[in-house]
């Protein structure tokens, strides 16, 4: 609806017809908690309430969350609290004398330049293994950002899964014969979809990637 | 501030939500045989007993319609030596909570002859909003019996 159809609505003294969708909404959602209680309501409820173990505050704290994404053919894990947004891959625009490394240029994120860097470098990932393979991932390719209060860095994904819950008691230790790449960033072992994907530690990861692009 | 509100008839009440632990489906009571005026039993809140108070009866003199919107709003209610104990109150139409300056609320000016429990009132465009001091909603034989009752019945 446009506008101009509002301001006539409004100056013939007409309810707008969203604010009377509203209104009907509400009503309906009274209707709805109006209604009589179904048979067994209570009752279902009642043995509800009585079986239920207290939820312990400590053990609700300890639910942590994190993306899980894949470079490569290497999927991992990292704390949501770093992560800024994800989004379409950008345009990145190489840098000039700064061609090795894990720096691979800079992007225009919604107007704000960002170092990307390459992910796969920095963690010694083979990043073309799944490439070769097969096609699919070059359709979930994403770019991540992810930072701390100091400043955000961007770089590209293969594909991101989406963020995962997980119980932090539920982590398992990284094997101490782990040949995975990326290994001395790996805090833990997350089981997800049954296969073990490593959580980095995003404290070693983003100070690593601080020093990298000094 | 933030406050629940439900309703009695058709009057419209609220409770500090720092005293609310939570609110329940309006789920089936045990009834405790010979409970006072208003007392509608006692609830089995994960394993603790916990008795229940229907404010329609204590204030209307009938019981909580059973509808979807009567609902068990859990009250820390506090006891002598800044304990707490739960309490269960069912009331109608608990379905909002609304935000109001705590200096929004003045005596109402007939407090006397008025219930104990009664508070303050705020107004809005609705009319009057009247706010429950839940420690006034027992008296204290009430709550001597009712507590008591529970710890010798767990």
């Amino acid at each position: 609806m446009s506008d101009t159809s509002d301001r006539k609505a409004d100056e013939a003294g007409m309810v707008h017809p969203r604010r009377r969708d509203r209104q009907a909404y509400e009503a309906i959602a009274r209707a709805l908690l109006d209604r009589p209680l179904p048979p067994e309501y209570r009752a279902e409820w009642a043995r509800h309430f009585a079986g239920e173990k207290p939820i312990d505050a400590g053990v609700e704290a300890e639910r942590a969350a994190a993306v899980i994404f894949r470079i490569g053919e290497e999927w991992l894990a990292l704390s949501t609290a770093v992560f800024k947004e994800v989004a379409e891959p950008p345009r990145i625009h190489s840098l000039p004398h700064r061609r090795t490394g894990i720096v691979r240029g800079i992007a225009n994120v919604r107007g704000e330049l960002l170092v990307c860097i390459s992910l796969a470098t920095l963690l010694g990932i083979d990043k073309n293994a799944a490439v070769e393979r097969g096609d699919r991932s070059l359709h979930f390719e994403r770019m991540v950002v992810i930072g701390r209060a100091n400043g955000r860095i961007a770089f590209c994904v293969h594909e991101v899964h989406g963020i995962h819950r997980y119980d932090s008691g539920a982590l398992t230790a990284v094997p101490g014969t782990v040949g995975q790449a990326g290994s001395s960033f790996t805090s833990a072992m997350l089981a997800w979809e049954g296969r073990s994907v490593g959580l980095l530690d995003e404290a070693r990861l983003l100070d690593a990637i601080d020093r990298n692009i000094a | 501030m933030l406050f629940l509100m439900f309703r009695l008839g058709a009057d419209r009440y609220v409770l500090d939500v720092e005293q609310v632990e939570e609110v329940l489906p309006f789920l089936e009571p045990t009834l405790l045989p010979g409970a006072p005026h208003g007392v509608a039993g006692a609830i089995n809140y994960r394993g603790q007993a916990v008795p229940l108070l229907d404010l329609s009866v204590l204030a209307l003199g009938r019981p909580s319609a059973a509808v979807i919107s009567t609902r068990v709003i859990l009250i820390r209610y506090p006891v002598e030596g800044g304990e707490t104990r739960r309490l269960g109150l069912v009331a109608e139409r608990v379905i909002e909570t609304v935000s109001r300056d705590p200096d929004d609320f003045v005596p109402s000016g007939v407090d006397a002859g008025m219930p104990p429990y009664l508070g303050p009132v705020a107004s809005d465009a609705e009319g009057v909003i009247q706010l429950v001091r839940a420690e006034a909603l027992l008296p204290v034989q009430l709550r001597e019996i009712l507590f008591r009752k529970l710890q010798a019945g767990s």
